[in-house]
């Protein structure tokens, strides 16, 4: 459904991707883990085209879209994104954070638009506090509803960069029991995280990534029992220990 | 009810002074309020195109100032920077001469009716560039991050400007706004010196036909009493205006620095 194909990507003289391949099916889970520095974020970013690979293409269900005839806006309708930090709209209400997806980029009357952001909202448990600013929720409310954010606008994917990784236990808990739902219910994901459980649990495929490259790629068995490089088993023993 | 409020501190002054010099003459107060309140009425009418005009003219630098685009940016800081750089009363002077000199021997237009105008918009170029930078540090004060959440959505650079820069930008820049609006308001008396017939200008015709007429010196305090009263209650209504402005748009998280 989304691939990358021989993506590279340089700031400046900074060479941050180098040659990336990958495949999302339908339906699956995929984990990208790897050092900090790597070019997950980078990766990531390439795949909703907020960033635009220098070589290299991105295919949604077999199409080209890193391409001029391609609207940025049009992908990233089809690819959701969840951010570290949440990234709420500050000004705006929970509900309202929803609603204005549905109103700006899908054009919809604005009756419509509140009736299926609140079915999203109850859909992350959040049904309550629909008329709450982000300031004042939780981390792992205000996650979310970033979650219902890109999940509103009925996305062909979305892409996770370490959702958690800003949280505190509690709200761990409550945004990998919201991720795990969708996986569930067949969401297409591909979530950079550090929570090895998450991964083990309902990831189809796990991805190493160091110094721009993929260097391992397996099932969550495979890689995190039996990594095969010396810096993946480097990385492996330092966060599962 | 603030407007009241003003209008009660505006009368205690009054008051005040009237305990202190003894020599509040209602009289002559009353019958100069007509002319002072005709004048009122005309800084009102410079108010109303100074604020918006410098406001447009500061929303557009301001925007410039954060561009991408390297020859806006420079245009627009070399605008706030020569602009902040005079005092106002230097820029309506010289806009006015300058547009006498312009106008000299022209048959169509009047040239003595055509400067103060113009003088005018240079009040407001100069509000513009203050302006400037209360927009430029509203739009900096927006993390990027709201906008590359908006730009995930799939909204366009447009959409993200209006829907999410703009609203955020506009809550944290409402109290400086507020304060050089004040600004602006008692700045039009520097109009007077072109000759423009607002409020200062009006207390100071009043004040030199007393005198020539010979006068009881002391009622000069009057007209000052006065004309420092309108002024009070003109800009202490659009302070009030806008702090309810203020807290009508209040939203938790997005308070603006209280000034
Ligand atoms: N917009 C940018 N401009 C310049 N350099 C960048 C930019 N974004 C990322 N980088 C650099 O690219 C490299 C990869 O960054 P990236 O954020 O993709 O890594 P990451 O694997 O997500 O790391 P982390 O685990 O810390 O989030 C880093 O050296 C980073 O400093
Ligand atoms: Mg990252």
């Amino acid at each position: 459904m989304i691939a990358a194909k021989g993506v590279h990507k340089w700031f400046g003289t900074l060479h941050v991707l180098k040659g990336v391949d990958l495949t999302v099916e339908k339906g699956d889970v995929l984990v990208i883990v790897g050092p900090s520095g790597s070019g997950k974020s980078t990766l990531l970013r390439c795949l909703n085209l907020l960033v635009i690979p220098d070589e290299g293409d991105i295919l949604i269900d077999g199409v080209k879209v890193n391409d001029p005839k391609v609207r940025p806006e049009w992908v990233r309708q089809q690819v959701g994104m969840v951010f570290q930090s949440f990234n709420l709209f500050t000004h705006l209400t929970a509900l309202e954070n929803v609603v204005i997806g549905l109103r700006k980029v899908k054009r919809m009357p604005r009756a419509d638009a509140e009736r299926i952001a609140l079915r999203e909202l109850e859909r992350v448990g959040l049904a309550d506090k629909a008329e709450a600013y982000p300031a004042q929720l939780s981390g792992g409310q205000q996650q979310r509803v970033a979650i219902a954010r890109a999940l509103a606008l009925n996305p062909k994917a979305v892409l996770f960069d370490e959702p958690t990784s800003a949280l505190d236990p509690e709200s761990i808990r409550e945004v990998l029991g919201v991720m795990m739902k969708l996986a569930d219910e067949g969401m297409t994901m591909v979530v950079v995280t550090h929570e090895m459980g998450f991964a083990k649990t309902v990831a189809d495929e796990v991805l190493f990534m160091a110094d721009g490259q993929i260097l391992e790629r397996g099932t969550p068995g495979e890689l995190f029992a039996h990594p095969r490089t010396d810096r993946a088993r480097a990385f492996v023993s330092q966060v599962l220990g | 009810m603030g407007i009241a409020a003003g209008a009660a501190v505006a009368a205690i002054l009054v008051v005040l002074d009237l305990g202190l010099y003894g020599l509040f003459d209602v009289d002559y107060a009353l019958r100069i309020l007509p002319a002072l309140s005709r004048g009122l009425t005309a800084t009102l009418g410079l108010v109303v195109i100074v604020i918006p005009l410098g406001f447009l003219l500061g929303f557009a630098f301001g925007w410039g100032r954060t561009s991408h685009n390297g020859v806006l940016r420079w245009f627009s800081t070399s605008y706030v920077e020569f602009f902040r750089s005079m005092p106002p009363i230097v820029l309506i002077v010289f806009t006015y001469l300058i547009t006498l000199a312009l106008l000299a021997g022209n048959e169509r237009f009047d040239a003595t009716e055509l400067a103060p105008a113009v003088s005018i918009v240079a009040l407001a170029a100069h509000s513009g560039a203050y302006q400037a930078e209360i927009v430029r540090a509203g739009i900096l004060s927006v993390p990027e991050s709201q906008r590359e959440a908006a730009e995930a959505i799939g909204m366009t650079r447009e959409q993200i400007m209006y829907n999410v820069t703009l609203p955020q930008m506009f809550r944290v820049s409402l109290p400086a706004l507020g304060n050089e609006f004040a600004s602006v308001i008692k700045d039009t008396s520097l109009l007077a010196t072109v000759s423009i017939l607002e409020l200062t200008f009006i207390g100071v015709n009043l004040v030199s036909t007393l005198i020539q007429r010979g006068g009881n010196p002391d009622l000069v305090f009057v007209v000052w009493i006065e004309i420092a009263a309108l002024y009070f209650v003109l800009t202490f209504a659009v302070s009030r205006i806008l702090h309810t402005v203020e807290r009508r748009y209040r939203v938790p998280g997005l308070e603006a620095p209280q000034l």
